[in-house]
């Protein structure tokens, strides 16, 4: 056995001196092992990806649909209509006369009378305030138009009509009725909400997955993190590799989320592609695009870190050299 | 180097170490003997603060290792080179790469990496089992890559504790040779060893504990 030792001077050696160079070789060393170490496993690495890929691709393709859906939503016309309030003092008979002049205009497609006990009741049921009309002494409503403006009228043309139409003698005050808009609105928002709610459960079931994943992965090398303690391995040291498997585990699940989506989207496209039709809209389906697919993907990356880090805070410290 | 003071160690219902005072000099090889149970683990692992003393003062190049916080430990350890019974290989990467491990925590570069490497098998004999992947290496082979692991960052202390345990008395001689080697080139060395038939053939300091009492080789050498 060789027993000499004159390479080495003497065991007062130089301290260990952190370079750059070496720092980076680790990282880059910790994140090809973790990698391998992936890939060796294949069916329980695919398994997380896949669960991952679905948990971020769910809420990307509901918000994909809903992107569409607001931006055909936006592009539909208008189906607007005028409320004319009249003069208090104008009779019912009157205002019919008034309605007849107007339908002849040729920007305006109809109009017809609204009687103001009519626009009473119509108020009440509108708005559930019943018992309070009906302590009212006089209906307050006036006798009321509704004016639907011809299908080319475009929203600047609209504006002339409602101006005109507030000019009048007759006319006391002129309501644009924009309600079906704000129903619209207010549903997509409502949807978005409901987008928004189920997309970060479903992101904290990723990280759930991919902290389970970081979890297996440290039980797995614990004589390794012992030994990395024993010989002196700092926090830093034993947690790297660990972070790494987190961020290619997001990363991989964000990139097969993202095919998830594409698939997704063929698959919807056809039937999609006919109903926008029917309505003769040369609107084109919006799909993720290379820039969903990278923010995808490095969502994914930012998600397996952030599980990683946790799993590893919570796991590591515990296993300590006996 | 090394100054126990009045140190005890206490376990539930148990005094591992009590009242242990004594130093080790830097440059010194010591054996710390007694029966199982005796302490000798306890007293490595004190040092090694994979324990803490329950009262007394332990100093380590004239610092008092208490102070050694929780974020301290791991820097603290890399000024010791460690030996186990057991030897702690990991049996997933080649013995190139078990005896690369703590040049690695410490941020060497790939070259001193390698040279370093080299050298330290070269030590032990084993150059050329380098791309061996040490389950298939014997009990001796493994117990020379866990020295050479141990040595290879050059550590000013060596701690082992049985490390001939497993071994027969050729193999073990041979072991004890190969840290008397690194001794005389100026490490501490502290040998936790059951076996007095083997160590007491060497002429180093024999610290004797019993029951967690040290009851000979307190004094100096
Ligand atoms: N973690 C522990 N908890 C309780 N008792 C322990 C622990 N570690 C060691 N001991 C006890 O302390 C005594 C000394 O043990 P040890 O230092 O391992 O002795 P040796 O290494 O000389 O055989 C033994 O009685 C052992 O049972
Ligand atoms: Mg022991």
């Amino acid at each position: 056995m060789n027993t000499k030792l004159s390479a080495q001077k003497t065991g007062l050696g130089l301290g260990p001196r952190p370079q750059l160079a070496a720092w980076v070789h680790h990282h880059r060393q910790a994140a090809a092992d973790s990698l391998q170490k992936m890939l060796m496993e294949p069916i329980a690495t695919l398994l997380t990806l896949v669960a991952v890929g679905i948990a971020l691709a769910l809420p990307a393709a509901l918000w994909l649909l809903l992107d569409n859906a607001s931006a055909v939503a936006s592009r539909v016309e208008a189906p607007t209509r005028l409320s004319l309030l009249l003069d208090d003092d104008s009779s019912f008979e009157a205002a019919e006369r008034f309605a007849d002049t107007l339908a002849t205009r040729v920007d305006i497609a109809a109009v017809s009378v609204l009687h103001r006990d009519e626009a009473l009741v119509l108020f009440a049921t509108d708005t559930g305030l019943d018992s309070l009309l009906q302590g009212l002494q006089d209906n307050p409503l006036p006798h009321t138009l509704l004016v639907t403006p011809a299908v080319d009228v475009g929203t600047e043309q609209l504006e002339a009509l409602a101006d005109f139409l507030g000019g009048r003698p007759e006319v006391d005050e002129v309501v644009l009725d924009t309600r079906w808009i704000a129903r619209l609105d207010t549903t997509i928002a409502l949807v978005r909400q409901l987008v928004v709610g189920t997309g970060a459960l479903m992101i904290l079931g990723a990280i759930l997955i991919l902290a389970n994943t970081i979890r297996l992965a440290i039980e797995a090398r614990r004589d390794e993190i012992v030994v990395i303690k024993l010989i002196g391995g700092g926090d830093g040291f034993a947690r790297r590799p660990f972070l790494y498997t987190g961020l290619w585990a997001g990363i991989g699940g964000g990139l097969l989320g993202a095919l998830l989506v594409l698939g997704l989207f063929l698959f919807v496209s056809a039937p999609a592609r006919s109903l926008l039709a029917l309505y003769d809209s040369d609107f084109t389906l919006q799909g993720l695009g290379l820039v969903g697919v990278i923010r995808l993907t490095l969502m994914g990356g930012a998600i397996g870190l952030l599980s990683a880090a946790q799993a590893v805070t919570l796991h590591l410290r515990r296993i300590e050299p006996r | 180097m090394i100054e126990f003071d009045r140190v005890n160690k206490r376990f539930e219902h148990h005094d591992a170490l009590r009242d242990i005072s004594l130093t080790i000099d830097a440059g010194e090889m010591v054996f710390l003997t007694g029966h199982s149970g005796a302490g000798k683990s306890t007293f490595l692992r004190l040092l090694m603060l994979l324990e803490r003393a329950s009262s007394g003062t332990l100093t380590v190049n004239g610092r008092d290792i208490s102070k050694v916080g929780r974020r301290g430990i791991a820097r603290y350890r890399r000024e010791f080179g460690i030996v186990f019974q057991d030897h702690q290989l990991l049996f997933d990467r080649s013995v190139y790469d078990n005896v690369a491990l703590p040049l690695e925590i410490s941020g060497f570069s790939q070259r001193d990496i390698e040279r370093r490497v080299r050298a330290a098998l070269d030590k032990v004999g084993l150059l050329d089992r380098e791309n061996a992947q040490p389950a298939l290496l014997s009990g001796g082979e493994q117990q020379r890559v866990g020295i050479a692991r141990a040595v290879v960052a050059r550590p000013k202390i060596l701690l082992a504790d049985e490390p001939t345990g497993n071994l027969d008395p050729q193999l073990s001689a041979e072991i004890m040779s190969l840290f008397e080697a690194f001794n005389r080139v100026g490490v501490t060395v502290v040998i936790a060893s059951h076996d007095l038939a083997l160590i007491s053939r060497l002429r180093h300091r024999i610290i004797t504990l019993k029951g967690g009492r040290l009851v000979g080789g307190g004094g100096q050498g």
